[in-house]
């Protein structure tokens, strides 16, 4: 059985600019997507800012309405059975926000226990376990407002949680957190699928996409461009290699320009400190190192390491998404 | 129906905490009462000492609708800016009860308007204060607590329905001293302005709480506050019911439950 079922789901967003002359755009966030998540899977949904991952994850937890197009989460429909879905599952969206800085981690979990309908005797005997599993045992009496980002993190989970839900959608839960920190709340997830929980997981984290999901929806523009296992995803660019070179002020201009380079399918560029990491894939290996090199040097573009390396994960998406992560 | 009791009353525990820590709120419901009461019994003092317990029900009053207007103004909308807003609504619990929880812990705090008022009057400025019908007077007093717990269950989603309309909370904290006959009867206002005061609940009951503390409150003039303060209740519940539901869908339509 499917756990969670989307069929052409759309999501327009209508803002009014102007003053005077009011105009009425329409931004199109999520735009046909269509996937099924099995029972006890662990779906990753991946994709650049503004790709449409938390718009759909809103629709899901039946916080949006969607524009058209239908889902249902264990088989009830997300506009016209909110209320059957709201007590099965939990959510995380990245951030800190979300909870009652001026009051303790306890009280949060007590009032958010509450809201959930748990029963007082299950709500007591859960807390002290789920602050142990979130490492917040001994801290619990202390205002949010104190704690780290970190923390506060931790802290939805521990609340997504209260309510044992039997589906979850966990958007961007590690953005921000110290690598440690990350790597424990991955640990987490892993036993909430060991536990047969359904996880709906939006990253940006192509590694933890690839260490965490089963299969994985790559969105952008919101429309879903591949969806398959990781390893299914990474035969996209087997036939490509991957040239990565240090750069020093390189101009989105000139980015243009290597886009234009027979034989080139992607560029993408990282912004490291005073840096930039531009990453060109090509089928042509090392043979198109020249061409780049040229086209760099003929603009003044200082050029430090260049390496040649064979696909990842994170290749196959940035080809899947041209280039834009 | 126990559980979402039992939201009613944690959501009035813990929003009692966070508005006790409240420099805003200690302001509305202590500080501003008691200027508001200084100045009154400098006012009426002058005139009859003996009209301590007005200044003491109308300045306590004041610190009852200033807490039930910025709370009920806020109660969603904070939850909004604070991100948990989405929290509550993707929760089985109904956001009117949490709203009901926040109401019910305003109009409890803002009672202590009118013991602090009560207090500076008899040991500051030695008022001889007395309740001339006790009974009367607490009667109608759990009645206006009724009454402007109505009222803010209609003040919050109608805030939260457009939100331009928190522009101007300010704009209606005045106001309602002056039409509600807090301070003063209305009967010293223009004639053409007494209906609007007729249609507040606010306004009954400062009429009934005077009148049971000077001693005038007849059973004609009870029953008629009561009636009206249940019946305006009533219908401030109705609406606020309409607009509860008018604000969910909405916010799940143009996506505003959340600023980011």
């Amino acid at each position: 059985m499917n756990a969670i079922e989307v069929r052409d789901l759309h999501r327009v967003f209508r803002a009014t600019i102007g003053t005077i002359r009011r105009k009425t755009r329409e931004v199109v966030a999520v735009d046909g997507i269509s996937f099924d998540v099995r029972d006890g899977e662990l779906f990753g949904l991946l994709g650049p800012n503004g790709a449409g991952k938390t718009t759909t994850v809103k629709m899901l937890t039946t916080l949006l309405i969607p524009t058209s197009g239908s889902a249902t989460i264990l088989g009830h429909d997300i506009v016209k059975n909110a209320d059957a879905i709201r007590s099965r599952i939990g959510f995380i969206f990245g951030g800190e926000r979300g909870l009652y800085w001026r009051l303790s981690a306890k009280d949060n979990l007590r009032y958010f226990a509450d809201l959930y309908h748990v029963d007082p005797d299950v709500a007591k005997q859960r807390l002290p376990e789920l602050l142990e599993l979130v490492g917040l045992s001994g801290r619990e009496d202390e205002r949010v407002e104190g704690y780290s980002r970190g923390m506060r993190q931790r802290l939805h989970v521990a609340r997504c949680l209260l309510h044992d839900p039997q589906v979850l959608f966990l958007d961007e839960p590690t953005m921000g957190l110290d690598p440690v920190g990350a790597r424990d709340l991955r640990q987490v997830i892993n036993n909430l699928v060991a536990q047969d929980k359904t996880v709906l997981l939006t990253t940006h984290y192509m590694f933890e996409a690839d260490a965490l999901c089963e299969r994985v929806a790559v969105i952008n523009h919101g429309k879903i461009v591949a969806l398959d296992t990781p390893e299914g995803l990474k035969r996209h660019v087997e036939d490509l290699s991957v040239i990565e070179l240090e750069v020093f002020g390189i101009a989105p201009k000139m980015v243009d320009l290597l886009r234009q380079i027979p034989d080139v399918h992607t560029v993408s560029v990282e912004n490291r400190d005073q840096k930039q990491a531009l990453r060109v894939h090509s089928h042509l290996g090392s043979a198109i190192v020249p061409q780049i090199m040229q086209r760099l040097d003929g603009n003044g573009v200082s050029i430090g390491r260049v390496t040649v390396r064979e696909p990842t994960l994170e290749d196959a998406y940035v080809r899947l998404v041209g280039g834009e992560a | 129906m126990i559980a979402n009791l039992r939201v009613i009353r944690t959501t009035f525990e813990l929003d009692i905490k966070q508005q006790a820590v409240d420099l805003f709120m200690i302001f509305g419901v202590v500080i501003q009462p008691l200027l508001i009461a200084i100045m009154a019994i400098y006012m009426l003092l002058e005139r009859d000492a003996s009209r301590g317990i007005y200044v003491v029900v109308g300045s306590g009053m004041t610190g009852l609708w200033t807490s039930l207007l910025f709370r009920g103004t806020f109660n969603i909308n904070a939850e909004r800016f604070m991100g948990t807003l989405e929290g509550i609504v993707a929760s089985p619990t109904s956001l009117a009860s949490v709203v009901l929880g926040k109401t019910l812990a305003s109009v409890s705090l803002s009672l202590l308007s009118m013991i602090f008022s009560y207090g500076l009057a008899s040991v500051v400025f030695r008022l001889p204060l007395s309740i001339a019908q006790p009974a009367v007077f607490v009667a109608s007093l759990l009645v206006t607590i009724l009454a402007f717990i109505s009222f803010g269950l209609l003040i919050s989603p109608l805030m939260a329905v457009n939100l331009s309309l928190t522009g101007w909370v300010n704009a209606l904290e005045y106001p309602m001293y002056i039409l509600g006959g807090f301070l003063f009867p209305i009967l010293l206002l223009p004639g053409w302005s007494n209906p609007f005061s007729y249609l507040l609940a606010p306004y009954w009951a400062a009429r009934v709480l005077h009148a049971a503390s000077s001693g005038t409150a007849t059973p004609a003039e009870i029953l008629l506050s009561w009636s009206m303060m249940l019946l305006l209740g009533a219908l401030y519940i109705a609406a606020s019911y309409r607009l509860f539901r008018i604000v969910l869908r909405r916010a799940r339509v143009e996506a505003t439950l959340s600023l980011m």
